[in-house]
């Protein structure tokens, strides 16, 4: 299985940081944490999947509605390793899922002992980040745009 | 006689009401100084330029209210197209990317 977490490490760092970790399996509909949990550990999907949602007031109800689903090789819970370590989603398995819980003080003792490992798990969980943050940031422009669009559609109506 | 003075009778009692009627509509100006007299503050008006045309519901049926589910779905649907079009977006960042049209049902 190959971790983007892990990437550009040998098989035997990657079975080194690996070890560190517990596996885990999620039945199908279980939940994995919740937003507002408290983050200390990051998981890595070995197999099925995991449901990004975030709460939100549909018709005066509250819902977990989808924000995003990964599969194998993917990373979930990065809020670990990010202050002040707190879930901003919740992560259900769709699927019975497996997956590999890294405790965060034992990943950053290790990185602390084998800093090129370190660096190189720096830049992908860097990565990682960067790549939702653009991805966000794409969408929340995309609704901005539509926002304007209506508006400027009731504004010629209302003339 | 009697008729005369029953109407000097009558006369000064008309006289003692119209007295104690003046007397009563004069005192509150008279004896409570410290009553102010009421004053008109004249505020300004509200702006309502075509406010209440904007306000007001538009005419016409009213929106069909789908059941709950659907409309979660529409907006998983949703959430999932536009992380489609995000992506899209990141892989190759263009303006005609950032603002291509959704198929959604949900903002369609």
């Amino acid at each position: 299985m190959l971790h983007k977490l892990l990437s550009g490490l040998s098989p035997t760092e990657e079975d080194e940081v690996l070890a560190l970790g517990a596996h885990l399996t999620l039945p199908s509909g279980g939940s994995l944490f919740r937003l507002g949990d408290a983050a200390d550990r990051l998981f890595l999907i070995e197999r099925g999947r995991i449901r990004l949602s975030f709460p939100m007031l549909v018709r005066g109800q509250q819902e977990d509605v989808l924000f995003e689903e990964q599969g194998s090789g993917e990373t979930v819970g990065w809020s670990a390793m990010v202050p002040p370590y707190r879930f901003t989603l919740s992560a259900t398995a769709p699927l019975e899922t497996e997956l590999i819980a890294l405790p965060r003080e034992a990943l950053t003792a290790f990185c602390e002992r084998e800093p090129e490992i370190g660096r190189r798990i720096s830049l992908n969980l860097a990565i990682l980040v960067g790549q939702r943050l653009q991805l966000v940031q794409a969408m929340w422009m995309r609704e901005i745009q539509r926002a304007v669009e209506l508006r400027s559609q009731h504004a010629t109506a209302a003339r | 006689m009697d008729m005369l003075l029953m109407g000097l009778c009558f006369t000064f009692i008309g006289l003692a009401f119209t007295a104690m009627a003046f007397a009563a509509a004069t005192r509150p100006e008279a004896q409570r100084p410290e009553e102010q007299p009421e004053q008109v503050v004249l505020k300004p008006a509200p702006a309502r330029f075509f406010s209440e045309h904007l306000t007001a519901p538009a005419p016409g049926p009213a929106p069909i209210q789908i059941p709950i589910e659907a409309l979660l779905l529409q907006i998983e649907n949703h959430v999932r197209l536009e992380q489609a079009a995000a992506e899209s977006f990141v892989a190759c960042p263009t303006h005609a990317q950032l603002h291509s049209k959704t198929t959604s049902q949900f903002v369609n």
